[in-house]
């Protein structure tokens, strides 16, 4: 006789765990791109059909399909486009309240993302609220480049 | 030539979306494949192609996982692939099975769409994973943040607010309520939106979709081969199609052709499926199934489908659009990706639904009468966008 196959056991669990070690290649244009933060400049590519500058850096634009040509120093100065507050701890993330945002420097076509340093969070109603008018923002360059984008970080031109 | 009005959904199955599935994926695959298999009225023998979507391998844990589910959905001995692309992986996956039922590669296909996230312990590192690690990673963005990012814009441009998102997720959740299949089935009021956890400004733990598991499989044929089903139902794909936009979400930021919260890619999709269809707008359908994670997101999604102009949300929103009483399209029945959303299967829950919804066998969610349905896809940072119009025979 066989048994019913409706005769259920406990579900079973079996632990697993997933930490693959990697080494990105940050490829041509970004390279170049870190390497020149490190010289406190934030550089762009031009796109020579529809004439963007890509900020960070690319090597193609990818709307017109062509390599990019000229290097472009944008501004450190610009206005904070969208941002967000984070305000919940997440395994493996950057510990809030945090404040992330794009940025759009002046001479740049497109926006870059980062942190937004220097601002009162014990209320993120509050300080959202206040943040909504598009502020002015400056890129600060941290002391030690280590060929990362946080090596500047945002922080608005006047107390929020 | 074949043209899209000659394919059809047969059948529908899926697995009730909860937190988290205590059975294996390809027992979880077998039994939504079974389920859409017994709806269609067609055996196995009768599937030509098996094309299944499968959304992050890290959110599982399990790396090509195609080669274990695939099989539990049938493919032995048939044609099969499997597709990834984020959030519209479950719909890429039937718009494949689409375009190689008209190219004749056979008649009928079965499409799956799976989910297992509850098995990683932190899905937002997971989600981190998912993002430029040159350029943008380090900032800790995640899903949720990325949403946040949109919505701030929103606020700025369009004068959403809080309280107007909130009563869309109440909505949402008052549809769900009907759905057995939802994960989320507490119809939560503006008030609990408002005051639930803040997870990334501005969006709190009620605007955001929860994780959820599930599988649901969708059997599509060409019609020659349906009309063999003689008196069962159909859902007639009328029009469809799909856009791609670039990854870089700086780049969208005040783009000519489109900004971010624009949603250039699904306004493109839609109108080339709502021209197959001959509709002018998404509101002329009887149901709408939008793929959004966020209230916010199915607001965005407004303008694209020709709802209304994207200054003019707010105030639709404030007419209280969308409501199953409310006399225009119903939006989500189902409660939509706010009550459950298994990323590699919710863009094709939202085909299975509109197809439910005008087979007249969506149950306690159906809409009366629905002849008509429109279902939306977002993936990738909203770099995916899809729009499909089916409807009834």
């Amino acid at each position: 006789m066989g048994e019913s196959a409706a005769g259920k056991v406990p579900p079973l669990t079996i632990d697993g765990h997933w930490a693959f070690d990697y080494t990105y290649y940050a490829g041509d244009a970004a390279s170049r791109f870190f390497a020149e933060l490190a010289n406190r400049r934030i550089m762009g590519t031009r796109c020579p059909q529809c004439l963007r500058v890509l900020v960070p850096a690319r090597g193609f634009c990818d709307a017109c399909f062509v390599e990019t040509t000229d290097w472009v120093q944008v501004s450190p100065h610009g206005t904070l486009e969208t941002f967000t507050i984070l305000t919940t701890s997440f395994p493996g993330l950057p510990e809030p309240p945090l404040v992330v945002g794009y940025v759009m420097l002046a001479g740049a076509s497109s926006a870059v993302l980062n942190f937004v340093d220097g601002i009162d969070l014990t209320d993120p109603d509050a300080a959202g609220t206040a943040m909504l008018g598009r502020p002015p923002v400056t890129a600060r360059f941290k002391d030690v480049c280590e060929g990362r984008i946080t090596d500047f970080v945002f922080t608005l031109d006047e107390p929020a | 030539m074949t043209g899209p009005a000659e394919l059809a959904i047969l059948g529908v199955g899926q697995t009730p979306y909860r937190r988290r599935h205590e059975g294996s994926t390809p027992e979880l695959v077998y039994g939504a494949v079974r389920a859409a298999l017994d709806h269609s009225g067609l055996e196995h023998r009768d599937i030509d192609l098996v094309i299944g979507g499968f959304a992050p391998d890290a959110l599982a844990g399990e790396n090509c996982p195609d080669k274990r589910f695939l099989p539990a959905a049938g493919a032995v001995g048939k044609w099969s692939m499997r597709i990834n692309t984020g959030g519209t992986t479950g719909i890429a996956a039937a718009y494949a099975a689409m375009d190689l039922l008209e190219a004749g590669r056979g008649d009928a296909a079965l499409v799956v769409g799976v989910e297992r996230m509850a098995q990683a312990r932190s899905v937002p590192a997971v989600f981190n994973s998912i993002f430029d690690p040159i350029y943008e990673r380090d900032t800790g963005l995640s899903t949720v943040s990325m949403g946040a990012l949109r919505a701030t814009r929103m606020m700025q441009s369009w004068g959403y607010t809080a309280e107007l998102w909130a009563r869309v997720a109440e909505r949402n959740f008052a549809h769900a309520a009907s759905n057995p299949l939802a994960h989320i089935r507490t119809a939560y009021s503006v008030g609990d939106v408002l005051t639930s956890r803040m997870l990334a400004w501005p969006i709190r733990q009620l605007d955001a979709c929860p994780i959820s598991e599930g599988v649901c499989a969708v059997v599509i044929a060409r019609t020659s081969a349906a009309a063999r089903q003689r008196g069962r139902p159909l859902a007639r794909v009328r029009g469809r199609a799909t856009v791609t936009d670039t990854y870089n979400m700086g780049d969208r930021i005040g783009r000519r052709e489109g900004d971010l919260v624009e949603l250039l890619t699904l306004r493109m999709a839609a109108q080339r499926a709502l021209g197959q269809a001959g509709l002018a707008s998404a509101a002329d359908a009887d149901v709408v199934e939008i793929h959004a994670p966020f209230d916010h997101a199915e607001t965005m999604a407004y303008a694209p489908l020709r709802f209304c102009a994207a200054a003019d949300g707010p105030a639709l929103v404030e007419s209280g659009f969308g409501h199953r009483d409310g006399g225009g399209p119903v939006i989500n029945p189902s409660g939509g990706p706010m009550a459950a959303n298994p990323v590699g299967a919710t863009a094709l829950i939202r085909l299975a639904e509109c197809a439910l919804q005008v087979m007249g066998a969506a149950g306690e969610r159906q809409v009366p009468g629905a002849a008509t349905a429109v279902a939306t896809g977002q993936g990738g940072s909203t770099q995916f966008s899809t729009c499909t119009v089916l409807s009834g025979s």
